[in-house]
């Protein structure tokens, strides 16, 4: 392509005058703060990462049951928050284990696609723990059906005469209120992650529908 | 990092600057932004200063990792409302060789090149480098015939943008 050339030999010559930065510009701005996609991903990261870990850490469920006289069950869920930490550190292990491996120096792809899986860790644990919180709750609100007196009498209607319009406000309550604290947070992500991440996913497509 | 890695650094980024202008050029629209990427890159090549080893020269280390922030790293800062738009393209070609048709058809040349996506102008500007192939996919992380491909079809798709 002519064109194409012509504009090669006048770019190798590169007579073109940029407003040159000096040396103390230069120091000046290895003092400034990155203000990179990595950065602002990370940042939010932890912030995911400490919030969910809080939640999990602050969530004491030692004494809903105790209220519940349900003593007997507390040391599954002894064992369940044991794996449920083990689980935690492994994601934190992992997530840290992805940040460093992203440089700048991979190529365009790879580094691309370290991000992406860097984001991905903790993507997966915030669904973690939101699984866990809806489980959590399914499992408290059985609790209190099976140990809590007035939920029986509720309870009982429902294994009587004209159970079935009680059981079905009961389970519809609940699910809607799981499934719009699940939505909520669905939305979040999305809407963060999405503007955080419009461009990189638009050239990872483009540069993998080069490979294709 | 030492004092004297500090002095280093500074010193080869002065002299190799103009690589990192094109690549700002290339990818902003405005001075501020211009600038802006090329602190980001700034900061990203210092970051990764200590593990250069000379291996290959300054400059050809210094464009993967400043085509990686320009393409991947840098988040535009949305909240930008006044810009100074570039004054009009400066000259491609010096005094004694100046003829202005040619220097016309390499303006718009650049101009159409400005109009790519982000991945269509890092291989052009590789191109434009003189990097061959594999160079080109090392850099981008894809295969040398599938850059060799997308060249071919870039060159099609800048011929449509300046024949309509």
């Amino acid at each position: 392509m002519e064109e194409l050339d012509l504009l090669k030999k006048a770019w190798q010559k590169d007579t073109h005058q940029y407003e040159q930065v000096s040396e103390t510009d230069i120091y000046k701005m290895l003092h400034t703060k990155s203000s990179s996609l990595v950065k602002w991903i990370l940042i939010i990261s932890i912030f995911e990462v400490l919030f969910w870990t809080l939640i999990s850490v602050l969530w004491n469920t030692d004494d809903f049951l105790e209220k519940l006289h349900a003593e007997n069950t507390i040391i599954y869920f002894k064992v369940w928050n044991f794996i449920n930490y083990v689980v935690i550190l492994g994601f934190i292990y992992s997530f840290y284990k992805n940040y460093i491996k992203i440089t700048a120096t991979a190529s365009t792809k790879q580094l691309m696609q370290d991000i992406l899986k860097t984001r991905k860790t903790v993507q997966y644990y915030v669904w973690y723990n939101l699984g866990m919180a809806v489980v959590s709750l399914i499992i408290g609100f059985v609790l209190q059906f099976v140990f809590n007196p007035k939920m029986k009498l509720i309870a009982d209607r429902i294994a009587h005469e004209d159970s079935y319009n009680t059981l079905c406000i009961t389970v519809g309550v609940i699910l809607l209120a799981l499934v719009v604290v699940v939505g909520l947070f669905w939305l979040f992500y999305r809407l963060l992650y999405g503007i955080l991440l419009r461009k990189l996913n638009s050239n990872y497509k483009e540069l993998k529908k080069i490979d294709l | 990092m030492s004092d004297h890695l500090e002095q280093l650094f500074v010193k080869q980024l002065k002299e190799n600057q103009n690589i990192i202008h094109k690549i700002c050029r290339l990818y902003t629209n405005d001075e501020d932004a211009h600038k802006d990427l090329f602190q980001e890159v700034t900061i990203q090549l210092w970051k990764a200063f200590p593990k250069f080893r000379g291996e290959s020269k300054f400059s050809t280390w210094a464009y993967r990792v400043a085509l990686n922030t320009a393409i991947t790293l840098y988040k535009k800062s949305t909240r930008r409302v006044a810009t100074t738009p570039y004054e009009g393209q400066k000259h491609f070609l010096s005094l004694d060789e100046y003829n202005f048709e040619e220097e016309e058809q390499i303006k718009l040349m650049y101009q159409a090149v400005q109009q790519l996506n982000d991945i269509e102008k890092a291989l052009v500007f590789l191109y434009l480098e003189d990097k061959d192939y594999t160079e080109i996919s090392q850099t981008l992380g894809i295969t040398e015939v599938n850059a060799r491909v997308k060249m071919n079809r870039i060159k099609g798709k800048l011929k449509k943008i300046l024949n309509p």
